[in-house]
């Protein structure tokens, strides 16, 4: 395939570390007929609204990573004024502030992070942030039901 | 083109790419597309915009189309249909686009995108078997 013969050593190891230390709450692995493309799951960290959930997501290393930062994305809805209806998530080392001494898993601690630290001023969901900012307590309430309707089984 | 390591983009994130060009704006604006559902996660329904070619019968003409995006896509071609009527070679009775008389679809690759189909769809609209036909009236749909 593709995108097998010559992955480069960084994300073979990178990989490899992923799949046998991984951090907790999250899991990472490759799809494999792209191994550049990794099925994610962030455990809902406690004591934030998203506690009890399972969220989907899908990252890619696009051919200049690491010079370029990883595309990551959730597949699972989530009421966050950071991430938008699509999933993408609005975090500065995914931009910006990207460096090559950051990895997948830096990257992923940082979404979990996220979830436990929701940023209203740097909105990226324009009126999930300004619930927020209104009424933090309703909006966090929102955010528990979604958890339970998009990222519970059954 | 890309050498033998080429990189090859899932779909998802093509699709956001594509959303992400689309939103900026192409070229000189005669073609256009976007998300029909904002909150689809999959991406799956686009609306395409063609303003029909000057000195063609589709002058002055606003096309819509819908753009289905399954989910082999972009290894399979998309389902494109005109929401306007239109008469033209490659554009079956019930609008859909006939991949058979279309080579974008016909003959597609994954480096085409929406914008390839559109502009494509656009050019053949000046066609010389095409840009004289006789059209249904403006504002009819399918």
């Amino acid at each position: 395939m593709a995108g097998q013969a010559q992955l480069p050593r960084r994300i073979v190891k990178e990989t490899q570390r992923l799949l046998s230390e991984p951090a907790p709450g999250i899991s990472a692995s490759p799809c494999e007929d792209n191994l550049r493309y990794f099925n994610v799951i962030i455990l809902g960290p406690q004591n934030t609204p998203y506690e009890g959930g399972t969220f989907k997501l899908e990252l890619f290393l696009p051919e200049d990573y690491p010079m370029a930062p990883p595309k990551v994305r959730f597949l699972t809805r989530i009421y966050h004024p950071n991430i938008d209806k699509l999933g993408r998530i609005c975090l500065d080392i995914l931009k910006d502030k990207w460096s090559p001494a950051l990895q997948i898993r830096t990257v992923l601690l940082s979404i979990q992070a996220l979830l436990s630290a929701p940023n209203p001023d740097d909105p990226l969901a324009e009126a999930v942030a300004k619930h927020w900012k209104e009424n933090e307590k309703e909006a966090v309430e929102t955010a528990k039901q979604w958890t339970l309707t998009y990222a519970t089984d059954g | 083109m890309a050498g033998p390591s080429s990189v090859v983009v899932p779909r998802n994130f093509r699709l956001l790419e594509e959303l992400e060009k689309g939103e900026k704006g192409i070229g000189d604006g005669t073609v256009s597309y976007g998300m029909e559902d904002g909150d689809d996660v999959y991406m799956r329904n686009w609306t395409g915009t063609i303003i029909g070619p000057s000195n063609t019968v589709h002058d002055g003409r606003i096309y819509n189309l819908k753009l289905i995006c399954g989910p082999d896509y972009p290894e399979k071609a998309p389902i494109v249909k005109f929401y306007n009527k239109i008469n033209m070679s490659c554009v079956a009775p019930d609008g859909t686009i006939d991949p058979r008389h279309f080579p974008s679809l016909g003959h597609w690759n994954r480096s085409y995108t929406m914008e390839t189909i559109l502009t494509e769809l656009r050019r053949e609209m000046t066609a010389p078997h095409n840009r004289k036909l006789h059209q249904p009236p403006e504002g009819s749909h399918y």
